[in-house]
């Protein structure tokens, strides 16, 4: 009974201790890990791509994107909730900026998809900015477990400046956000600047290429088609045939 | 009473190991799926992913798959590939960019076995950090003994340095933009000299050809 006892407090403490060790490694996982993600990915033509994000209840969710690259440069955009109710659908638009909130416990569906276009692969760039109930998600409890300062006389001070730093935090970190949104207009731009290059060259060359056969094959058909015609005696015959051989309409009978 | 602690200790594991990543998508077995990732030079990327398979027989998603791994791939702006190595069912890769650009990370399994994949598909939970956020913020502090009001100046002023970073990325992007719109003016403006000139030539040529014809025939 006492040994049975003793065993028992021996294993609880170990456990204890596990628990406190996975308690101190959970928390340096979990801290300061901001929920909001931003991607940008290949869409190939013809398919439908889907990612799910895990909501917290009653928080706020911004999901903005943006086609950067791709021949027409849109897609079909949707938004279900966790019951399968589609709360936004969206038919061949290149950007858009939508919220939905108070967020339903469960995972949302976000799909964009590309099966309008047969041939042509989109690049697609979206961002999710997540706020829980209260403002934005790992607020106050950033760092926990560290030793906070001896400012008991100052603690009235060292409270503002952590509240003002805090702040400072929050808008550097949606100053990146911008400047994200910002570079996937730019890349837009950038990647429709270089098809058009490669564009202007084609045709140019193309069409220079059509003038050139045109005019040869124009100059060898009417004089080859009406070379026996011109031998002949009869001057009538001889102006019908020039005739032909020059009104651009004649090469088509 | 025995029994609840060790209950309560496997909750707590399942909580703690297995942190919420932030998004998650489905892969098929062949399937390869692309991330680009537009980032200034010397920036640290850190991508963590943890996949679950789906489970005919309790029509869930099981929480790992040992055995099955992804295959994770990534190429810098000039696609050269920089990274390619096979992960486990839960891996974490990082790399540093030496040239800005596009990069781009690619994720398909290394399953060749169908009867793994059975249910269809698999579940990745992908998390990819880029720049300041991949900083371990406690790490740091233990290392260099800081307090916390310390710690968050150093976070500030990273944040700040990465703006930066990506403002100079931003000028350099916008000269090459600059440099490819007066090369496609340029074009337009020489293509159209020389096709005006090669039409002028052509008709030169056309009436001097048949001119010549018609005296041969002597109709003139």
């Amino acid at each position: 009974m006492e040994a049975l006892r003793v065993r028992m407090s021996c294993r609880g403490a170990l456990l204890g201790l596990a628990v406190a060790f996975l308690c101190s490694a959970g928390s340096v996982q979990s801290f300061g890990q901001s929920q909001d993600s931003e991607f940008t990915f290949l869409l190939p033509a013809g398919r439908s791509e889907c990612f799910y994000q895990t909501a917290i209840k009653n928080g706020t969710m911004e999901v903005e994107y943006q086609v950067i690259a791709g021949a027409g440069m849109d897609v079909d955009f949707t938004i279900l909730s966790p019951n399968g109710v589609r709360l936004i659908l969206e038919s061949r638009r290149s950007d858009g900026v939508h919220v939905v909130e108070p967020m339903e416990e469960g995972d949302y569906e976000i799909c964009f998809d590309n099966s309008f276009s047969r041939f042509s692969e989109k690049m697609v760039f979206f961002e999710i900015i997540i706020e829980g109930q209260g403002g934005d998600v790992g607020g106050d409890d950033e760092f926990p477990g560290l030793e906070e300062s001896d400012g008991s006389l100052l603690e009235y001070k060292l409270d503002d400046i952590r509240e003002s730093m805090d702040s400072l935090h929050k808008r550097l970190e949606r100053s990146r956000q911008m400047q994200t949104v910002l570079r996937a207009f730019e890349a837009r731009d950038r990647n429709l600047l270089e098809d058009n290059l490669w564009r202007v060259s084609f045709w140019s060359c193309a069409s220079m290429l059509v003038m050139l056969c045109v005019a040869f094959t124009q100059v060898s058909t009417s004089v080859g088609t009406f070379t026996p015609f011109l031998s002949t005696q009869c001057k009538a015959e001889k102006v019908f045939a020039l005739f032909f051989m020059f009104h651009p309409l004649s090469l088509l009978l | 009473m025995v029994l609840s602690v060790p209950a309560a200790a496997v909750t707590l594991l399942v909580v703690w190991i297995y942190p919420s990543y932030a998004l998650y998508f489905h892969i098929g077995e062949t399937e390869k799926k692309c991330f680009i990732e537009e980032i200034p030079d010397e920036t640290m990327v850190i991508g963590k992913y943890r996949t679950q398979l789906w489970d005919k027989q309790t029509g869930s998603f099981l929480p790992s798959t040992p055995g099955l791994g992804m295959h994770v791939e990534i190429k810098d702006p000039d696609t050269k590939i920089i990274l390619s190595r096979q992960y486990g069912s839960d891996g974490r890769f990082t790399f540093t960019s030496h040239t800005p650009g596009e990069h781009q990370i690619c994720l398909h399994s290394n399953s060749t076995k169908m009867a793994l994949f059975a249910g269809g598909k698999l579940r990745v939970h992908l998390e990819i950090q880029v720049g300041e956020h991949t900083n371990n913020y406690p790490e740091i502090a233990a290392k260099d003994k800081l307090t916390e009001l310390q710690l968050r100046v150093r976070q500030l002023l990273d944040q700040v340095e990465q703006i930066q970073k990506e403002q100079n990325y931003q000028r350099y992007r916008e000269e090459r933009f600059r440099m490819t719109s007066e090369s496609t003016n340029q074009r337009v403006l020489w293509w159209s000299i020389a096709q005006t000139f090669i039409l002028i030539v052509t008709g030169i040529w056309q009436m001097r050809h048949l001119k010549s014809f018609f005296e041969a025939k002597k109709l003139v």
